[in-house]
């Protein structure tokens, strides 16, 4: 064993420029703090008399240190052969070769992993959008894409203000519970930019959206790139397992479809399964009340007859929409508030209260009437519709 | 006692190196492979290939019988093979990869083909099935959950002759679990098969220069790598797992981005009209699936394969996106005419 160590280093005394990297690069010699000067000193200053003593004191050092890591390695053979299969491996893998080309591939990746390469010169057609998505469709670069507009949504048009946002956990999983407004519901756009912005964390929202809205063209597929997601028991479930923060409007379509005139009075919250969810999964829930959203397009009718036939549930008529078409399904810009209230932890249940239908009723209730209370505390407050 | 040696003869039967694989579909692209990757496993002491078409992959340890499913006297033929050959494991990959306008034909193959088998199985007293069907069954939905579990209903288009035949087929084998109990019945589902040598309905689709979508629609799609499909098919016949598997690589991707890869544009047509035009293109026989599959480009249709990882120990080598960069690097190849084989 020895002996084979020796050679190479033999071979590297004929060439006084190498001389010092062998001890550098072998990981199990630990090289004597005097090495790497001297081989600065070696490089800078060629004269020769110099250099061969040099070398000749490096080669005594290596000489005493393979020795002295020999006797070591004995030592330890005794106890497991680990060390000896490593020493064996250890001589023909010269320093020189092998780094190279790992060293390379190293300064690839770092090339590709700054955004400047893919930006110059990625994919054609690719620029406007991830390679990948996450497992829901939400795309980070697409969403980036739109972002301004939504920007201009929250700080301009709707001008939104966030109250209690830090009662949102910095992190694990979070139900945020929510009422719903607005014939066309720009809420689950706002509670997310209101949690991306406001939060000390940042925190991503995924809301569930209604089936309704993955049937229509476009609306469907924009929504899920920029992060809604289809409502549902096994969608919610492994979000939540994913450690997400995921928003809810349990009153589903009977909350974007009510009236001007019951507005901010809460329907039904389906039959509580957002609260079996959370049992299920101990998840601590954060009752939103959201303010404004209900006079963006205020519904003073539904027509239902006929529509079924456009695969629409109804059509909702409201003091623009169809006297001035598409274009009266602009929102109105009223002044946006989101109160978030205190989260309502269920530790203390166990996962098989879930089954236990009174306990669900209580807790839905419980949820919606804190979510109530907020909302008519809110409108009390509001002077103007316009201005808060 | 005779548990003891019922045990040992179990033991023999799947650990020993006397087991005999018997395969279907043989000359298919999973067949031909899945026999080819048998042929140099140690655990497997014979391979019985049955196809009507020649098996190329065929090896020393194959022996080939031209038995065509589609024949009234396939199902005594068969269990006198399985029987004579004293099979242990039906590997049943005898199914259409793309539909065919021959419905009557793939009729008999896929869903009666499937009775011969299962009820020649039962017959030689065969203690196991493997059988490949499709995640496409549980059709495409607006009110599909994002994954779909193997507990989910089947929903695909049952007014569609090739998804009826494959939903026909699976509850065949589903009723050979049902009345014996001793057989081991799995059921691998597989995300749609991408990859440098595959050749079905999605490939087609993709090797069009100008890619037909659903103008507003951009469902989430995966894929599985042939490379795994046929590595879950091997785990299968390995593994004792009784049940119902999604095999699927990991990942999703937008159906856009899938175009936009694999170097092709899309032409975004509205839905009503493509209907239209896709039911006159498929009698025309200019488009490559008929009408119904258009469901599949507008609305989710993507499982989860968690339990297949869990109970069978299947981890997928390829992610969805790498599986469909595989087959557009071959793709690129056939484009200018330096690559081109037969369609298996």
């Amino acid at each position: 064993m020895t002996e084979s160590n020796r050679k190479p280093a033999a071979r590297k005394a004929a060439r006084p420029r190498k001389k010092a990297k062998p001890a550098e690069g072998r990981p199990q010699v630990a090289p004597p703090p005097s090495v790497p000067s001297l081989e600065v000193d070696a490089v800078e200053r060629p004269s020769d008399a110099d250099v061969a003593a040099r070398i000749r004191e490096l080669e005594t050092k290596m000489d005493e240190m393979m020795v002295e890591h020999a006797r070591e390695r004995e030592s330890q053979h005794d106890l497991d052969d680990g060390p000896r299969r490593r020493l064996s491996t250890v001589p023909p893998a010269r320093p020189s070769a092998p780094v190279m080309p790992e060293g390379m591939l190293d300064t690839a990746r770092e090339l590709l992993s700054t955004d400047f390469y893919l930006r110059k010169w990625g994919r054609l057609g690719l620029r406007n959008r991830s390679e990948e998505v996450d497992e829901f469709g939400h795309d980070p670069v697409y969403e980036g894409k739109v972002r301004p507009f939504f920007d201009f949504l929250y700080d301009r048009y709707f001008r939104v203000e966030a109250h209690g946002v830090d009662r949102v956990p910095a992190e694990g999983r979070c139900l945020l519970v929510a009422n719903h407004s607005g014939t066309l519901p720009f809420d689950g756009m706002m509670l997310r930019m209101a949690v991306q912005k406001e939060h000390p964390r940042h925190r991503d929202v995924r809301w569930l959206a209604e089936d309704l809205i993955f049937h229509f063209p476009f609306l469907g597929s924009f929504s899920n790139r920029v992060g809604a997601v289809r409502a549902c028991q096994e969608n919610a479930e492994r979000l939540l397992d994913s450690g997400a923060l995921v928003a809810v409007f349990p009153e589903g379509m009977k909350g974007i479809g009510k009236l001007y005139k019951d507005r901010y009075r809460l329907q039904r919250f389906g039959r509580g399964g957002f609260v079996k969810l959370c049992l299920r999964t101990r998840t601590p829930i954060v009752p939103v009340a959201i303010l404004g959203g209900e006079e963006t397009n205020p519904m003073l009718a539904r027509v239902e007859y006929l529509t079924r036939a456009f695969g629409i549930p109804y059509l909702p008529v409201t003091p623009t929409f169809p006297l001035l078409g598409p274009v009266g399904l602009l929102p109105a810009p009223t002044k946006w508030k989101l109160f978030f209230g205190e989260p309502l932890d269920l530790q203390g249940y166990g996962a098989e209260s879930a089954d236990d239908e009174i306990l669900v009723g209580r807790l839905t209730e419980e949820v919606r009437a804190a979510i109530q209370a907020m909302l008519d505390h809110a409108v009390g407050e509001r002077r103007s519709v316009w201005f808060g | 006692m005779p548990t003891r040696s019922n045990e040992a003869a179990q033991l023999a039967r799947t650990d020993g190196r006397n087991r005999v694989v018997a395969v279907t579909g043989a000359a298919g692209f999973l067949g031909s492979n899945l026999v080819g990757s048998l042929e140099e496993d140690d655990r497997i002491a014979r391979i019985v290939a049955i196809d009507p078409n020649p098996v190329t992959t065929a090896g020393r340890k194959t022996r080939t019988y031209a038995v065509d499913l589609t024949d009234p006297t396939a199902e005594a033929r068969l269990a006198e093979i399985l029987a004579a050959e004293r099979v242990d494991t039906i590997a049943h990959l005898a199914f259409l990869a793309s539909p065919t306008h021959a419905t009557a034909w793939a009729h008999e193959l896929e869903s009666v083909g499937t009775m011969h088998v299962t009820v020649a199985a039962r017959h030689a007293q065969v203690r196991k099935l493997v059988m490949w069907s499709h995640t496409w069954l549980y059709g495409a939905r607006a009110s599909n959950p994002n994954f779909l579990t193997e507990k989910h209903p089947l929903r695909a288009p049952a007014g569609e002759p090739y998804f009826a035949d494959k939903l026909e087929a699976e509850e065949q084998a589903r009723k050979l679990a049902q009345r014996s109990p001793g057989v081991v019945v799995s059921i691998l589902r597989t995300a749609p098969i991408l990859g440098p040598t595959v050749h079905n309905a999605f490939t087609r689709y993709l090797a069009r220069k100008l890619v037909p979508t659903m103008m507003g629609f951009d469902p989430l799609v995966q894929f599985l790598h042939e490379v795994d499909a046929i590595a879950a098919m091997h785990l299968a016949v390995l593994r004792d797992t009784p049940g119902t598997f999604n095999v699927v690589g990991d990942g999703v991707l937008p159906l856009s981005t899938v175009i936009k890869l694999a170097g092709r544009v899309s032409v975004p047509i509205p839905h009503p009209l493509a209907e239209t035009i896709a039911a006159v293109g498929w009698v025309a026989q200019l488009v490559e699936a008929p009408p119904s599959f258009l469901r599949y480009l507008r609305f989710l249709c993507v499982a989860d394969g968690d339990k297949a990882r869990r109970e069978l120990g299947f981890t997928p080598a390829y992610t969805s996106r790498e599986a469909l960069l595989d087959f557009v690097s071959a793709q690129r190849l056939r484009d200018v005419k330096l690559l081109s084989e037969n369609p298996a």
